[in-house]
Protein backbone atom coordinates (compact mmCIF):
# COMPACT_ATOMS: atom_id res chain seq x y z
CA UNK A 1 0.00 0.00 0.00
CA UNK A 2 1.39 3.43 -1.16
CA UNK A 3 0.13 6.26 1.32
CA UNK A 4 2.52 8.91 -0.88
CA UNK A 5 0.50 11.99 -1.92
CA UNK A 6 -1.73 12.34 -5.18
CA UNK A 7 -1.44 15.86 -7.06
CA UNK A 8 -4.84 17.01 -9.66
CA UNK A 9 -4.62 19.97 -11.71
CA UNK A 10 -8.80 21.11 -12.36
CA UNK A 11 -9.68 24.69 -13.26
CA UNK A 12 -13.14 23.85 -12.56
CA UNK A 13 -13.55 23.88 -8.91
CA UNK A 14 -17.10 21.53 -8.90
CA UNK A 15 -14.77 19.21 -10.42
CA UNK A 16 -12.05 19.46 -7.65
CA UNK A 17 -15.19 19.47 -4.83
CA UNK A 18 -16.50 16.12 -6.66
CA UNK A 19 -13.39 14.13 -7.01
CA UNK A 20 -12.38 14.99 -3.11
CA UNK A 21 -15.77 13.84 -2.38
CA UNK A 22 -15.38 10.59 -4.11
CA UNK A 23 -12.22 10.41 -2.73
CA UNK A 24 -13.67 10.82 1.02
CA UNK A 25 -16.59 8.25 0.00
CA UNK A 26 -14.62 5.99 -1.57
CA UNK A 27 -12.06 5.92 2.11
CA UNK A 28 -8.95 6.17 0.12
CA UNK A 29 -6.43 7.27 2.81
CA UNK A 30 -3.78 8.96 -0.11
CA UNK A 31 -3.91 12.84 0.79
CA UNK A 32 -4.60 14.77 -2.49
CA UNK A 33 -3.14 18.66 -3.38
CA UNK A 34 -5.28 20.08 -5.51
CA UNK A 35 -4.07 23.02 -8.40
CA UNK A 36 -6.12 25.71 -10.29
CA UNK A 37 -4.36 25.12 -13.16
CA UNK A 38 -1.14 23.90 -14.65
CA UNK A 39 1.17 26.76 -14.06
CA UNK A 40 0.47 26.17 -10.09
CA UNK A 41 1.29 22.01 -10.28
CA UNK A 42 4.22 22.98 -12.24
CA UNK A 43 5.77 26.02 -10.03
CA UNK A 44 4.62 23.35 -7.12
CA UNK A 45 6.30 20.57 -8.89
CA UNK A 46 9.67 22.76 -9.52
CA UNK A 47 10.18 23.90 -5.83
CA UNK A 48 9.82 19.73 -4.60
CA UNK A 49 12.73 17.25 -4.04
CA UNK A 50 12.71 13.67 -5.05
CA UNK A 51 11.63 12.30 -1.69
CA UNK A 52 8.44 14.05 -2.45
CA UNK A 53 7.82 12.22 -5.35
CA UNK A 54 3.55 12.19 -5.62
CA UNK A 55 2.22 8.64 -6.56
CA UNK A 56 0.06 9.72 -9.40
CA UNK A 57 -0.83 12.91 -10.92
CA UNK A 58 -4.56 14.03 -12.58
CA UNK A 59 -4.36 16.38 -15.15
CA UNK A 60 -6.90 17.85 -16.83
CA UNK A 61 -6.49 19.20 -20.37
CA UNK A 62 -8.38 22.38 -20.74
CA UNK A 63 -6.78 24.89 -18.71
CA UNK A 64 -6.22 28.50 -18.19
CA UNK A 65 -2.18 29.92 -18.84
CA UNK A 66 -0.53 26.32 -19.12
CA UNK A 67 -2.88 23.66 -20.56
CA UNK A 68 -2.77 19.62 -19.49
CA UNK A 69 -0.71 19.24 -22.85
CA UNK A 70 1.66 21.54 -22.08
CA UNK A 71 2.25 20.64 -18.27
CA UNK A 72 2.35 16.28 -19.79
CA UNK A 73 4.77 17.63 -21.75
CA UNK A 74 7.17 19.57 -19.25
CA UNK A 75 6.90 16.71 -16.57
CA UNK A 76 7.85 13.94 -19.35
CA UNK A 77 11.07 16.26 -20.39
CA UNK A 78 11.84 16.39 -16.52
CA UNK A 79 14.84 13.78 -15.65
CA UNK A 80 13.43 13.70 -11.93
CA UNK A 81 9.31 13.69 -12.81
CA UNK A 82 9.41 11.49 -15.80
CA UNK A 83 8.63 8.52 -14.10
CA UNK A 84 5.05 9.76 -12.23
CA UNK A 85 2.01 7.93 -13.59
CA UNK A 86 0.13 10.52 -15.21
CA UNK A 87 -3.29 10.34 -15.85
CA UNK A 88 -5.72 12.82 -17.97
CA UNK A 89 -8.57 13.23 -16.38
CA UNK A 90 -10.65 15.47 -19.27
CA UNK A 91 -14.65 15.71 -20.05
CA UNK A 92 -13.29 15.53 -23.81
CA UNK A 93 -13.98 12.09 -25.11
CA UNK A 94 -12.75 13.56 -28.88
CA UNK A 95 -10.63 10.69 -30.49
CA UNK A 96 -7.62 12.77 -31.60
CA UNK A 97 -7.62 14.37 -27.76
CA UNK A 98 -7.07 11.18 -26.42
CA UNK A 99 -4.26 10.23 -29.28
CA UNK A 100 -2.53 13.30 -28.67
CA UNK A 101 -2.44 12.72 -24.84
CA UNK A 102 -1.02 9.14 -24.97
CA UNK A 103 1.63 10.74 -27.78
CA UNK A 104 2.67 13.00 -25.56
CA UNK A 105 3.27 10.36 -22.70
CA UNK A 106 -0.06 10.45 -20.72
CA UNK A 107 0.05 7.05 -18.54
CA UNK A 108 -4.02 6.62 -19.06
CA UNK A 109 -6.92 8.75 -20.57
CA UNK A 110 -10.14 8.85 -18.33
CA UNK A 111 -13.45 10.96 -19.74
CA UNK A 112 -14.52 12.47 -16.79
CA UNK A 113 -17.80 10.40 -15.67
CA UNK A 114 -21.12 12.04 -16.16
CA UNK A 115 -22.88 11.57 -12.77
CA UNK A 116 -21.46 11.66 -9.54
CA UNK A 117 -22.21 7.50 -8.79
CA UNK A 118 -19.75 7.01 -11.77
CA UNK A 119 -16.99 9.53 -10.69
CA UNK A 120 -16.95 7.51 -7.43
CA UNK A 121 -16.77 4.13 -9.40
CA UNK A 122 -14.00 5.59 -11.82
CA UNK A 123 -11.80 6.66 -8.87
CA UNK A 124 -12.54 3.45 -6.88
CA UNK A 125 -10.88 1.73 -10.14
CA UNK A 126 -8.23 4.03 -10.44
CA UNK A 127 -7.24 3.25 -6.58
CA UNK A 128 -7.87 -0.27 -6.98
CA UNK A 129 -5.53 -0.42 -10.38
CA UNK A 130 -2.97 2.03 -9.84
CA UNK A 131 -2.58 2.22 -5.77
CA UNK A 132 -2.93 -1.67 -5.19
CA UNK A 133 -2.32 -3.42 -8.53
CA UNK A 134 0.71 -1.56 -10.23
CA UNK A 135 3.98 -1.73 -9.53
CA UNK A 136 5.35 1.93 -9.20
CA UNK A 137 8.91 3.36 -9.65
CA UNK A 138 9.98 4.67 -6.30
CA UNK B 1 -18.46 31.51 -132.67
CA UNK B 2 -21.62 31.21 -134.72
CA UNK B 3 -23.09 28.07 -133.89
CA UNK B 4 -25.52 29.59 -131.40
CA UNK B 5 -26.95 32.34 -133.85
CA UNK B 6 -29.35 30.46 -136.37
CA UNK B 7 -28.76 34.08 -138.79
CA UNK B 8 -24.91 34.04 -138.26
CA UNK B 9 -24.88 29.98 -139.16
CA UNK B 10 -26.83 30.73 -142.67
CA UNK B 11 -24.48 33.82 -143.50
CA UNK B 12 -21.54 31.47 -142.62
CA UNK B 13 -22.70 28.79 -144.85
CA UNK B 14 -23.19 31.22 -147.70
CA UNK B 15 -19.63 32.91 -147.23
CA UNK B 16 -18.26 29.56 -147.08
CA UNK B 17 -19.86 28.51 -150.73
CA UNK B 18 -18.69 31.97 -152.07
CA UNK B 19 -15.55 31.25 -150.72
CA UNK B 20 -14.85 27.73 -152.42
CA UNK B 21 -16.68 29.38 -155.64
CA UNK B 22 -13.82 32.07 -155.07
CA UNK B 23 -11.16 29.02 -154.74
CA UNK B 24 -12.19 27.34 -157.77
CA UNK B 25 -12.21 30.76 -160.23
CA UNK B 26 -8.85 31.39 -158.83
CA UNK B 27 -7.68 27.97 -159.20
CA UNK B 28 -9.17 28.62 -162.93
CA UNK B 29 -8.04 32.00 -163.42
CA UNK B 30 -4.55 31.28 -162.22
CA UNK B 31 -3.79 28.46 -164.65
CA UNK B 32 -1.56 30.02 -167.21
CA UNK B 33 -3.30 29.85 -170.34
CA UNK B 34 -6.35 29.54 -169.71
CA UNK B 35 -7.57 32.61 -169.68
CA UNK B 36 -6.22 34.91 -171.93
CA UNK B 37 -4.62 38.37 -170.48
CA UNK B 38 -6.64 40.46 -172.73
CA UNK B 39 -9.93 38.73 -172.12
CA UNK B 40 -9.54 38.37 -168.74
CA UNK B 41 -11.89 41.32 -167.46
CA UNK B 42 -14.54 39.81 -169.69
CA UNK B 43 -14.15 35.96 -168.54
CA UNK B 44 -17.47 34.90 -166.59
CA UNK B 45 -15.47 33.44 -164.15
CA UNK B 46 -13.92 36.68 -163.03
CA UNK B 47 -16.46 38.82 -163.13
CA UNK B 48 -18.42 36.23 -161.05
CA UNK B 49 -15.56 36.10 -158.95
CA UNK B 50 -15.63 39.52 -158.22
CA UNK B 51 -19.10 39.35 -157.62
CA UNK B 52 -18.48 36.88 -155.13
CA UNK B 53 -15.79 39.30 -153.36
CA UNK B 54 -18.51 41.67 -152.84
CA UNK B 55 -20.75 39.09 -152.09
CA UNK B 56 -18.13 38.03 -149.22
CA UNK B 57 -17.34 41.37 -148.04
CA UNK B 58 -20.97 42.62 -147.62
CA UNK B 59 -21.28 38.98 -146.04
CA UNK B 60 -18.10 39.87 -143.43
CA UNK B 61 -19.47 43.19 -142.95
CA UNK B 62 -23.35 41.92 -141.90
CA UNK B 63 -21.31 39.45 -139.92
CA UNK B 64 -19.05 41.83 -138.07
CA UNK B 65 -21.92 44.02 -137.38
CA UNK B 66 -23.78 41.43 -135.88
CA UNK B 67 -21.04 40.49 -133.86
CA UNK B 68 -20.58 43.73 -132.73
CA UNK B 69 -24.19 44.25 -131.75
CA UNK B 70 -24.04 41.05 -129.59
CA UNK B 71 -20.62 41.83 -128.45
CA UNK B 72 -21.98 45.47 -127.18
CA UNK B 73 -25.07 44.01 -125.61
CA UNK B 74 -23.37 41.57 -124.15
CA UNK B 75 -20.82 43.95 -122.95
CA UNK B 76 -24.07 45.60 -121.57
CA UNK B 77 -25.63 42.77 -119.97
CA UNK B 78 -22.26 41.93 -118.33
CA UNK B 79 -21.92 45.41 -117.34
CA UNK B 80 -25.59 44.98 -115.62
CA UNK B 81 -24.56 41.88 -113.91
CA UNK B 82 -21.36 43.45 -112.56
CA UNK B 83 -23.27 46.15 -111.47
CA UNK B 84 -25.69 43.60 -109.71
CA UNK B 85 -23.03 41.46 -108.30
CA UNK B 86 -21.29 44.36 -106.51
CA UNK B 87 -24.80 44.97 -105.24
CA UNK B 88 -25.51 41.61 -104.14
CA UNK B 89 -21.96 41.73 -102.71
CA UNK B 90 -22.65 44.52 -100.67
CA UNK B 91 -25.78 43.15 -99.21
CA UNK B 92 -23.73 39.26 -98.56
CA UNK B 93 -21.28 41.27 -96.72
CA UNK B 94 -23.56 43.79 -95.23
CA UNK B 95 -25.93 40.52 -94.02
CA UNK B 96 -22.30 39.16 -92.84
CA UNK B 97 -21.20 41.92 -90.80
CA UNK B 98 -24.70 42.15 -89.13
CA UNK B 99 -25.16 38.58 -88.45
CA UNK B 100 -21.41 38.02 -87.49
CA UNK B 101 -21.84 41.24 -84.82
CA UNK B 102 -24.46 39.81 -83.38
CA UNK B 103 -23.30 36.49 -82.68
CA UNK B 104 -20.23 38.81 -81.48
CA UNK B 105 -22.67 39.92 -78.99
CA UNK B 106 -24.61 37.17 -77.89
CA UNK B 107 -21.67 35.28 -77.59
CA UNK B 108 -19.97 38.60 -75.05
CA UNK B 109 -23.01 38.05 -73.55
CA UNK B 110 -23.18 34.70 -72.58
CA UNK B 111 -19.54 34.83 -71.42
CA UNK B 112 -20.33 37.47 -69.66
CA UNK B 113 -23.14 35.65 -68.05
CA UNK B 114 -21.36 32.77 -67.59
CA UNK B 115 -18.28 34.75 -65.56
CA UNK B 116 -21.84 35.89 -63.39
CA UNK B 117 -22.03 32.78 -62.83
CA UNK B 118 -19.27 31.28 -61.80
CA UNK B 119 -18.24 34.51 -59.52
CA UNK B 120 -22.19 33.45 -58.20
CA UNK B 121 -21.18 29.83 -57.47
CA UNK B 122 -17.86 30.68 -55.91
CA UNK B 123 -19.48 32.61 -53.88
CA UNK B 124 -22.43 30.25 -52.83
CA UNK B 125 -20.02 27.54 -52.41
CA UNK B 126 -17.61 30.21 -50.25
CA UNK B 127 -20.92 30.68 -48.02
CA UNK B 128 -21.68 27.25 -48.20
CA UNK B 129 -18.22 26.24 -46.65
CA UNK B 130 -18.35 28.85 -44.05
CA UNK B 131 -21.94 28.29 -42.89
CA UNK B 132 -20.81 24.42 -43.21
CA UNK B 133 -17.42 25.14 -41.21
CA UNK B 134 -19.32 27.31 -38.65
CA UNK B 135 -22.15 24.86 -38.33
CA UNK B 136 -19.32 22.05 -37.25
CA UNK B 137 -17.62 24.26 -34.86
CA UNK B 138 -21.05 25.45 -33.20
CA UNK B 139 -22.23 21.92 -32.70
CA UNK B 140 -18.80 20.89 -31.87
CA UNK B 141 -18.63 23.54 -29.01
CA UNK B 142 -22.12 23.77 -28.23
CA UNK B 143 -22.35 20.30 -27.39
CA UNK B 144 -19.21 20.18 -25.60
CA UNK B 145 -19.54 23.51 -23.57
CA UNK B 146 -23.27 22.23 -22.86
CA UNK B 147 -22.42 19.12 -21.42
CA UNK B 148 -20.33 20.64 -18.54
CA UNK B 149 -22.81 22.49 -16.87
CA UNK B 150 -25.08 19.35 -17.18
CA UNK B 151 -22.64 16.70 -16.20
CA UNK B 152 -22.65 18.92 -12.84
CA UNK B 153 -26.08 18.98 -12.52
CA UNK B 154 -26.36 15.35 -12.80
CA UNK B 155 -23.34 14.95 -10.28
CA UNK B 156 -24.66 17.22 -7.74
CA UNK B 157 -28.13 15.74 -7.58
CA UNK B 158 -26.80 12.17 -7.95
CA UNK B 159 -24.47 13.15 -5.29
CA UNK B 160 -27.43 14.37 -3.00
CA UNK B 161 -29.34 11.85 -3.50
CA UNK B 162 -26.61 9.02 -2.57
CA UNK B 163 -25.44 11.24 0.57
CA UNK B 164 -28.99 11.83 1.64
CA UNK B 165 -31.10 9.47 0.45
CA UNK B 166 -31.99 8.48 4.08
CA UNK B 167 -32.83 11.93 4.87
CA UNK B 168 -34.78 13.23 1.98
CA UNK B 169 -38.80 13.38 2.60
CA UNK B 170 -40.15 11.08 -0.75
CA UNK B 171 -41.01 14.01 -2.48
CA UNK B 172 -37.89 15.45 -2.12
CA UNK B 173 -36.09 12.26 -3.42
CA UNK B 174 -38.43 11.94 -6.51
CA UNK B 175 -37.86 15.75 -7.69
CA UNK B 176 -34.49 14.73 -7.34
CA UNK B 177 -34.79 11.74 -9.18
CA UNK B 178 -36.44 13.68 -12.08
CA UNK B 179 -33.65 16.07 -12.26
CA UNK B 180 -31.24 13.53 -13.06
CA UNK B 181 -33.78 11.68 -15.52
CA UNK B 182 -33.68 14.83 -17.55
CA UNK B 183 -30.19 15.53 -17.36
CA UNK B 184 -29.90 12.00 -18.27
CA UNK B 185 -31.62 12.21 -21.43
CA UNK B 186 -29.95 15.36 -22.66
CA UNK B 187 -26.38 13.83 -21.91
CA UNK B 188 -27.48 11.49 -24.31
CA UNK B 189 -29.02 13.84 -26.97
CA UNK B 190 -26.04 16.62 -26.77
CA UNK B 191 -23.93 13.24 -27.10
CA UNK B 192 -25.63 11.91 -30.40
CA UNK B 193 -25.57 15.48 -31.78
CA UNK B 194 -21.72 15.41 -30.96
CA UNK B 195 -21.49 11.89 -32.73
CA UNK B 196 -23.86 12.96 -35.44
CA UNK B 197 -21.61 16.25 -36.06
CA UNK B 198 -17.87 13.74 -36.60
CA UNK B 199 -19.20 12.11 -38.96
CA UNK B 200 -17.73 14.12 -41.81
CA UNK B 201 -15.44 13.44 -44.54
CA UNK B 202 -13.10 16.60 -43.79
CA UNK B 203 -8.84 15.84 -43.99
CA UNK B 204 -9.73 12.06 -45.05
CA UNK B 205 -9.33 10.13 -48.52
CA UNK B 206 -12.39 7.55 -49.44
CA UNK B 207 -10.15 4.18 -49.84
CA UNK B 208 -11.38 0.83 -51.68
CA UNK B 209 -13.40 -1.17 -49.44
CA UNK B 210 -15.08 -4.30 -49.43
CA UNK B 211 -18.91 -3.69 -47.49
CA UNK B 212 -19.00 -7.95 -47.12
CA UNK B 213 -15.75 -7.04 -44.48
CA UNK B 214 -17.92 -3.38 -43.32
CA UNK B 215 -21.16 -6.00 -42.53
CA UNK B 216 -19.33 -8.86 -40.71
CA UNK B 217 -17.29 -5.80 -38.77
CA UNK B 218 -20.88 -4.55 -37.78
CA UNK B 219 -22.44 -7.68 -36.80
CA UNK B 220 -19.61 -8.83 -34.75
CA UNK B 221 -19.86 -5.59 -32.72
CA UNK B 222 -23.88 -6.24 -32.49
CA UNK B 223 -23.28 -9.72 -31.67
CA UNK B 224 -24.58 -9.49 -28.20
CA UNK B 225 -27.48 -7.98 -29.50
CA UNK B 226 -28.13 -10.48 -32.21
CA UNK B 227 -27.32 -13.88 -29.83
CA UNK B 228 -30.09 -11.73 -27.26
CA UNK B 229 -32.58 -12.05 -29.94
CA UNK B 230 -32.19 -14.95 -31.57
CA UNK B 231 -31.71 -12.86 -34.92
CA UNK B 232 -30.97 -14.13 -38.24
CA UNK B 233 -28.82 -12.36 -40.95
CA UNK B 234 -28.72 -13.35 -44.27
CA UNK B 235 -26.35 -11.71 -46.83
CA UNK B 236 -25.66 -11.80 -50.58
CA UNK B 237 -21.88 -11.15 -51.70
CA UNK B 238 -21.92 -7.47 -51.18
CA UNK B 239 -19.46 -5.43 -53.43
CA UNK B 240 -16.03 -3.62 -52.43
CA UNK B 241 -16.66 0.11 -52.73
CA UNK B 242 -14.81 3.73 -52.77
CA UNK B 243 -15.49 4.94 -49.36
CA UNK B 244 -14.86 5.69 -45.41
CA UNK B 245 -14.63 1.94 -43.68
CA UNK B 246 -15.65 3.21 -40.07
CA UNK B 247 -18.61 5.04 -41.88
CA UNK B 248 -19.68 1.92 -43.63
CA UNK B 249 -19.39 -0.24 -40.42
CA UNK B 250 -21.75 2.32 -38.68
CA UNK B 251 -24.18 2.29 -41.27
CA UNK B 252 -24.30 -1.66 -41.39
CA UNK B 253 -24.58 -1.37 -37.55
CA UNK B 254 -27.27 1.40 -37.22
CA UNK B 255 -29.38 -0.83 -39.93
CA UNK B 256 -28.86 -4.12 -38.20
CA UNK B 257 -29.29 -2.83 -34.62
CA UNK B 258 -32.46 -0.98 -35.82
CA UNK B 259 -34.28 -3.95 -37.64
CA UNK B 260 -33.12 -6.08 -34.40
CA UNK B 261 -34.27 -3.63 -31.89
CA UNK B 262 -37.98 -2.96 -34.01
CA UNK B 263 -38.59 -6.29 -33.75
CA UNK B 264 -42.21 -8.43 -33.97
CA UNK B 265 -43.37 -8.94 -30.37
CA UNK B 266 -42.82 -12.87 -29.71
CA UNK B 267 -41.12 -12.94 -33.22
CA UNK B 268 -37.13 -13.25 -33.58
CA UNK B 269 -36.00 -11.01 -36.05
CA UNK B 270 -34.90 -12.24 -39.80
CA UNK B 271 -33.09 -9.73 -41.71
CA UNK B 272 -32.08 -10.00 -45.45
CA UNK B 273 -29.37 -8.23 -47.14
CA UNK B 274 -29.40 -8.52 -51.25
CA UNK B 275 -27.50 -6.79 -54.02
CA UNK B 276 -27.80 -5.92 -57.23
CA UNK B 277 -26.29 -3.53 -59.76
CA UNK B 278 -28.93 -1.03 -61.06
CA UNK B 279 -28.98 2.36 -63.54
CA UNK B 280 -29.20 5.61 -62.11
CA UNK B 281 -33.00 6.43 -63.58
CA UNK B 282 -34.38 3.54 -61.25
CA UNK B 283 -33.50 5.62 -58.48
CA UNK B 284 -36.37 8.04 -57.04
CA UNK B 285 -35.42 11.86 -56.57
CA UNK B 286 -32.37 11.44 -58.00
CA UNK B 287 -30.01 14.26 -59.08
CA UNK B 288 -30.33 14.70 -63.03
CA UNK B 289 -26.58 14.26 -63.66
CA UNK B 290 -26.73 11.13 -61.93
CA UNK B 291 -29.33 9.28 -63.90
CA UNK B 292 -26.57 7.52 -66.18
CA UNK B 293 -24.46 6.65 -63.60
CA UNK B 294 -24.19 2.82 -62.59
CA UNK B 295 -25.18 2.27 -58.50
CA UNK B 296 -24.78 -0.73 -56.51
CA UNK B 297 -28.10 -1.16 -54.51
CA UNK B 298 -27.82 -2.76 -51.48
CA UNK B 299 -31.15 -3.77 -49.71
CA UNK B 300 -31.52 -4.49 -46.27
CA UNK B 301 -35.17 -6.18 -45.33
CA UNK B 302 -36.54 -7.36 -42.13
CA UNK B 303 -39.77 -8.91 -40.41
CA UNK B 304 -40.55 -6.25 -37.97
CA UNK B 305 -42.75 -4.08 -36.58
CA UNK B 306 -42.34 -1.78 -39.87
CA UNK B 307 -43.54 1.75 -40.22
CA UNK B 308 -46.54 3.54 -41.58
CA UNK B 309 -46.14 4.86 -44.99
CA UNK B 310 -46.31 8.80 -44.45
CA UNK B 311 -42.82 7.95 -41.99
CA UNK B 312 -40.49 6.82 -44.89
CA UNK B 313 -38.75 9.92 -44.99
CA UNK B 314 -40.24 11.30 -41.52
CA UNK B 315 -37.37 8.43 -39.38
CA UNK B 316 -34.26 9.58 -41.48
CA UNK B 317 -34.47 13.42 -39.74
CA UNK B 318 -32.27 13.47 -36.68
CA UNK B 319 -33.88 13.20 -33.02
CA UNK B 320 -37.28 12.13 -34.58
CA UNK B 321 -38.70 9.33 -33.33
CA UNK B 322 -42.03 7.23 -33.90
CA UNK B 323 -42.87 5.26 -30.61
CA UNK B 324 -43.31 6.21 -26.92
CA UNK B 325 -39.69 6.35 -25.55
CA UNK B 326 -41.35 4.12 -22.67
CA UNK B 327 -41.61 1.48 -25.99
CA UNK B 328 -38.57 1.60 -27.35
CA UNK B 329 -35.65 3.60 -25.78
CA UNK B 330 -32.80 5.79 -28.05
CA UNK B 331 -32.77 9.30 -29.02
CA UNK B 332 -33.17 8.99 -32.58
CA UNK B 333 -30.16 9.46 -33.90
CA UNK B 334 -29.64 5.95 -35.43
CA UNK B 335 -31.25 6.34 -38.82
CA UNK B 336 -30.31 10.35 -39.36
CA UNK B 337 -26.54 8.81 -38.82
CA UNK B 338 -27.21 6.40 -41.81
CA UNK B 339 -28.71 8.84 -44.23
CA UNK B 340 -25.69 11.19 -43.21
CA UNK B 341 -23.29 8.62 -44.11
CA UNK B 342 -25.06 7.50 -47.44
CA UNK B 343 -24.77 11.35 -48.22
CA UNK B 344 -21.18 11.34 -47.74
CA UNK B 345 -20.79 8.85 -50.25
CA UNK B 346 -22.23 10.50 -52.45
CA UNK B 347 -25.51 8.00 -52.50
CA UNK B 348 -29.12 7.29 -51.35
CA UNK B 349 -31.45 5.56 -48.71
CA UNK B 350 -34.84 5.41 -48.87
CA UNK B 351 -37.14 3.01 -46.54
CA UNK B 352 -40.50 1.31 -47.27
CA UNK B 353 -42.87 -0.67 -45.27
CA UNK B 354 -45.16 -2.84 -47.34
CA UNK B 355 -48.38 -3.64 -46.14
CA UNK B 356 -47.73 -7.00 -44.63
CA UNK B 357 -45.05 -5.74 -42.47
CA UNK B 358 -41.56 -5.26 -41.83
CA UNK B 359 -38.60 -2.56 -43.48
CA UNK B 360 -37.08 -2.06 -46.47
CA UNK B 361 -34.16 -0.23 -46.12
CA UNK B 362 -32.54 0.21 -49.66
CA UNK B 363 -29.48 1.88 -50.31
CA UNK B 364 -28.00 3.31 -53.06
CA UNK B 365 -24.10 3.73 -53.56
CA UNK B 366 -22.39 4.80 -56.85
CA UNK B 367 -20.80 2.23 -58.40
Amino acid sequence: MNYRHILMADDDADDRFLVKAAFEDNEIPNPIVFFEDGERLLDYVSGQTEDLHPVLIFLDLNMPKRDGREVLQTLRNNRIWNTVPIIIFSTSNAPEDICAAYELGANCYIVKPSSYEGLKEVILNVQNFWLHTAALPR
Amino acid sequence: MVAHNDAQLKRSVAMREHLSRFHEYTLQLDVPGNVPADSLAMHPAFTDRSARMEAIIKLIREMTGVEQKLLHSRAQSRDGYMQKTYKYKWIIMMVAVVFLSSAFILLDREIRRNKRYGIDLERTIDNLNRSNSELEQFVYVASHDLQEPLRKIRSFSDRTISKYRNALPEDVYHMLSKIDESSRRMQLLIQDLLSFSRIVNKGTHPEGLDLNTALLQAQSNLSEMITEHGAIIESENLPAIQGYPSQMEQLFQNLLSNSVKYHKHGGKPQIKITYELVQGEVIPKIKPSHTDLHFHLIKVSDNGIGFRKEFAEKIFVIFQRLHDRNEFAGTGIGLAICKRIVSNHNGYIFADSPDGGGANFCIYLPA
